[in-house]
């Protein structure tokens, strides 16, 4: 996210720039990060300061998550999800943004834009419900294409990986194709139809000009996909079955089953640091790519 | 257009139809679903608007979804304003501490919403805020800005500052600049940072649960308290009715005003 | 501490906002769906007291604890399961209840109303309200005849159709019933780990809700898995799902819901007359009827019911009490224990 500097006369940068950050990132402190604040003391403590326990100041909530492998491998196979989630969320959305920014015209590409965000508008856990009832054998999926095709299939998706995959999938794709759309559109046409009387092939514009240029957009989608997806918690539980624990429905847990508090809020914080270590290492390797 | 562009542009057409379908495809289940008698989503489908007359006869669900849209509503304006007017500073202004206040936008999508919602709740009640719509709408602003403010800066990437520069040295004040040429440039990018606060509000059914007091619900509140019975078709039917008004809403506003931008 | 004395000025901002509430209402923390909030029910209360029933809800104890310490005066009746009550007390989240005032509770069986995980100091900090246990339940066409112990899930025929509930404390009491220990005091854990060990494989999905188990059932992908009482009679009554409910000759974990009323409850008249309501014969047996419930721990409240019913016929059954083994509070540190086991259980087992 690197912003051109404009000189301001004599106000100094920050000073102009104030007026316009201010009432947003009073708005976080008082909503998200004094609250966060106080998620950051309790993961220092021993027991909740309210619950009328004696308490005292300890690391040993951050310990806990190395005093056994169950934390680390949960951590790593929620990267793997994220990960694979964001990848497949890019490859489904990106050529869909692309059609929708240059070959979709007028009154048919605003609708088809707003038919691509609606489906967010619906409760995240109702759609969840509504795959589990797609996904299982004998549901929608199977009962389908049984109808359709000659031999008999069993389709059961329900309660596996891939059906974690499906859903995280379906609950993000949207991101992508709004980022790209926004980055795709602003690409001028004039652009790509020089290249071509140059002689460019199609290939060469696209990895040459147009995904360079998208850029921006690809990476603000994939980082509002990959950041959320890593501590999902709600679609694995759901449509997992066996294989749905993952590090959120883990720190889920301490909030839910006990009154663990310092440990899930210790084990966030560390996810949080994990997921931004992960986006600075990744952001010089990204620039080095356009 | 060579016969090979329009191949390729049939194709794409295609494969976005495609999308559509798979996005849909659970909404569409859920609708029908509305129209099932069985409440345990039993194939094959028996019909009936048995969900829809418990749903007349619910008030409370009603009233619930009501105050979802109001909040939604309101949380996407306010979001939007802001949200924008931080993205322009960001894109404007080169200062110390930037870098800080923009990796900050990261930890309200990281943190799982359900620790969140938890610290918002002490924290709300530790400083006299308390529960009520006024904090389930302070907490989704500050829920949503991030949105707001990642997307609009994707938008403003593809800006060139040399538009705002002509327009200084022609002797147009900050302000000008801004409504005569920034905005419009970037307005798609509010508009969809906009539709992202919106959904994120709505679809927000953690904080709101933690946040709401009794008796003044909102629909996820609603369907969130149900996790441990399960909820019944009647969601489905409100669901349902939401999504069909919101798309004859949004199909009707986009014939007269251009969301996606110029060109 | 400073946090504290915010929290004191906090608490008193709290009350001073909330004290324009009516002196009518009667507010109400329990489970969703779960007899306080049945609308007719509701309706009829409040037409015979002139008492206005507000319903809020938790998803876990935890959270209903959560919600009792952040919203002092708040709420004026809240169903605590009796192994939470020694904590609610301990915290002083809940206040002692003059039971003279709530005629229906000389009705309770004397060994529900006496017990030691609700009287303190000889003071009552909940009235029982109904009980239950946490067992096994089937799938009738998966059965020519209904399978009487436990070890059926184990079973190799049933493998990959066996459901348990994503619960550490009901996985750890399964598994402690399933390998012939005492629930409340578990000597030999190594046993509990290998019983769910061996049982993991079987499973097909963990299931969450009420519905996950009917969906499973009626879409016949489940053959068996762990159950609640009151939620198989309803699935059995109110939906004609093919359940069945055992409870199986190695025993079954029985629980016992309780209402109490909540430290500075501005409506402690209400909450007296709402919660006497909630034990009352007349409301038990429209509910059990109308919805299908637990057991109410009001004696006449059960005798009240037709007699082949399964409330009183079978979970009235003395050889089905002798096989019970209730719960006891569980410590934090148990509980925290139990979580740690039953993560590892699914993530090295998959």
């Amino acid at each position: 996210m690197s912003g051109q500097s404009v000189s301001m006369g004599r106000r100094s940068p920050a000073k102009a720039a104030a007026p316009l950050l201010l009432p947003a990132y009073l708005w976080l402190i008082v909503a998200i990060f004094l609250p966060l604040s106080a998620m950051v003391f309790f993961s220092f403590a021993s027991d909740m300061p309210f619950s009328g326990k004696p308490w005292s100041l300890t690391l040993s909530n951050y310990a806990e998550f190395f005093s056994s492998s169950v934390y680390a491998t949960l951590l790593l196979s929620s990267f793997r999800l994220a990960l694979e989630v964001t990848l497949w969320c890019v490859l489904l959305g990106f050529p869909a943004a692309y059609v929708l920014a240059k070959v979709f015209k007028g009154r048919t590409r605003e609708a088809v834009f707003l038919l691509v965000i609606l489906p967010f508008w619906s409760n995240g856990l109702v759609r969840i419900f509504s795959w589990a009832m797609v996904l299982r054998s004998g549901g929608i999926l199977d009962t389908a294409l049984n109808a359709v095709l000659p031999f008999k299939i069993n389709i059961d998706l329900m309660y596996s990986y891939p059906a974690v995959i499906i859903g995280l999938v379906h609950s993000y794709v949207p991101y992508i194709v709004l980022t790209c759309y926004l980055s795709l559109q602003a690409i001028d046409d004039s652009i790509i139809e020089a290249a071509r009387s140059l002689g460019a092939s199609r290939l060469t514009i696209l990895k040459r000009l147009i995904i360079p240029l998208a850029l921006p957009g690809i990476l603000a989608g994939s980082v509002l996909v990959f950041v959320p997806v890593i501590g999902s918690f709600m679609e694995p539980r759901i449509l997992g079955g066996r294989t749905g624990t993952f590090y959120g429905t883990v720190i889920e847990d301490q909030f839910v089953a006990v009154f663990n508090w310092p440990l899930g809020a210790a084990l966030s914080f560390i996810l949080l640091a994990v997921v931004l270590i992960i986006l600075a290492a990744a952001s010089p390797i990204m620039r080095r790519a356009t | 257009m060579s016969k090979t562009t329009r191949f390729l542009s049939a194709l794409g057409r295609g494969y976005v139809v495609l999308l559509l379908a798979f996005l849909y495809l659970p909404i569409f289940i859920m609708g029908l679903m509305s129209f099932n008698a069985s409440p345990f989503y039993q194939l094959p489908m028996k019909w009936s608007t048995t969900w829809y007359e418990a749903l007349s006869q619910d008030d409370r669900l009603v009233g619930a979804a009501l105050n979802s849209l109001q909040i939604a509503i309101i949380t996407t304006v306010i979001a939007s304003i802001l949200g924008t007017a931080a993205s322009l500073a960001f894109f404007r202004y080169n200062f110390k501490g930037k870098k800080v206040l923009q990796t900050l936008l990261l930890p309200p999508i990281a943190i799982p919403w359900l620790i969140t919602g938890t610290a918002m709740l002490v924290f709300f009640y530790g400083v006299g805020i308390g529960r009520g719509l006024h904090a389930i709408l302070l907490g989704h602003v500050a829920l949503a800005l991030p949105y707001v403010i990642i997307v609009v800066n994707a938008r403003l990437q593809t800006f060139a500052p040399e538009l705002e520069e002509a327009a200084r040295s022609l002797g147009a004040s900050q302000w000008q600049i801004t409504r005569r040429i920034t905005l419009p440039y970037i307005a798609p990018g509010v508009i969809a940072g906009g539709l992202f606060a919106f959904a994120v509000s709505f679809d927000q059914f953690v904080v709101s649960y933690f946040l709401a007091t009794p008796g003044q619900t909102t629909l996820p509140v609603e369907i969130y308290a149900a996790i441990r019975k399960g909820f019944t078709p009647e969601i489905n039917a409100v669901s349902t009715i939401i999504i069909v008004i919101s798309m004859a809403l949004m199909l009707f506003t986009a014939r007269f005003y251009k969301f996606g931008g110029n060109g | 501490m400073k946090t504290y004395s915010l929290l004191v000025a906090a608490a008193s901002v709290t009350l001073l906002m909330q004290s324009s509430a009516l002196a009518g209402d009667v507010h109400v923390l329990n489970w969703k769906g779960y007899g306080t909030d049945e609308s007719w029910a509701v309706e009829a209360f409040e037409k015979a007291t002139g008492h206005k029933v507000i319903n809020d809800y938790f998803n876990s104890e935890q959270e209903m604890l959560t919600k009792l310490r952040t919203n002092p005066g708040l709420y004026d009746v809240v169903m605590i399961n009796a192994a939470f009550n020694d904590q609610a007390t301990a915290e002083g989240l809940i206040q002692p209840i003059d039971v003279s005032k709530i005629p229906n509770a000389a009705d309770i069986g004397e060994e529900k109303a006496a017990s030691p995980m609700l009287n303190h100091d000889g003071k009552v900090y909940g009235v029982p309200w109904v009980w239950g246990l946490t067992s096994i339940a089937v799938n009738d066409k998966s059965f020519d005849e209904t399978p009487t112990s436990i070890q059926v899930m184990w079973d190799e025929a049933h493998k990959g159709r066996v459901t348990l509930r994503d619960d550490a404390l009901e996985a750890i009491q399964f598994g402690a019933i399933a390998s012939g220990q005492n629930i409340n005091d578990i000597k030999d854990m190594d046993a509990v780990k290998a019983k769910l060990t061996s049982l993991i494989p079987q499973i097909k999905t963990f299931w969450g809700s009420e519905n996950d188990w009917n969906q499973m059932v009626a879409a016949n992908q489940i053959d068996v898995g762990t159950y609640w009482s009151g939620s198989a009679s309803r699935a059995k009554k109110n939906f004609n799902l093919p359940v069945t409910f055992v409870v199986p000759e190695e025993g079954a974990v029985g629980w016992l819901d309780a209402l109490s009323i909540p430290k500075d409850s501005k409506n402690v008249e209400g909450a007296e007359a709402f919660i006497n309501y909630m034990i009352d014969p007349a409301f038990y047996t429209e509910w059990d009827e109308k919805v299908g419930a637990p057991v109410s721990a009001n004696l006449k409240a059960v005798a009240a019911l037709p007699e082949d019913a399964f409330n009183r016929k079978v979970m009235g059954d003395p050889k089905v009490a002798e096989r019970i083994q209730f719960q006891a509070p569980v410590s934090d540190a148990d509980r925290e224990a139990y979580l740690k086991i039953w993560q590892e259980l699914k993530v090295n087992v998959q």
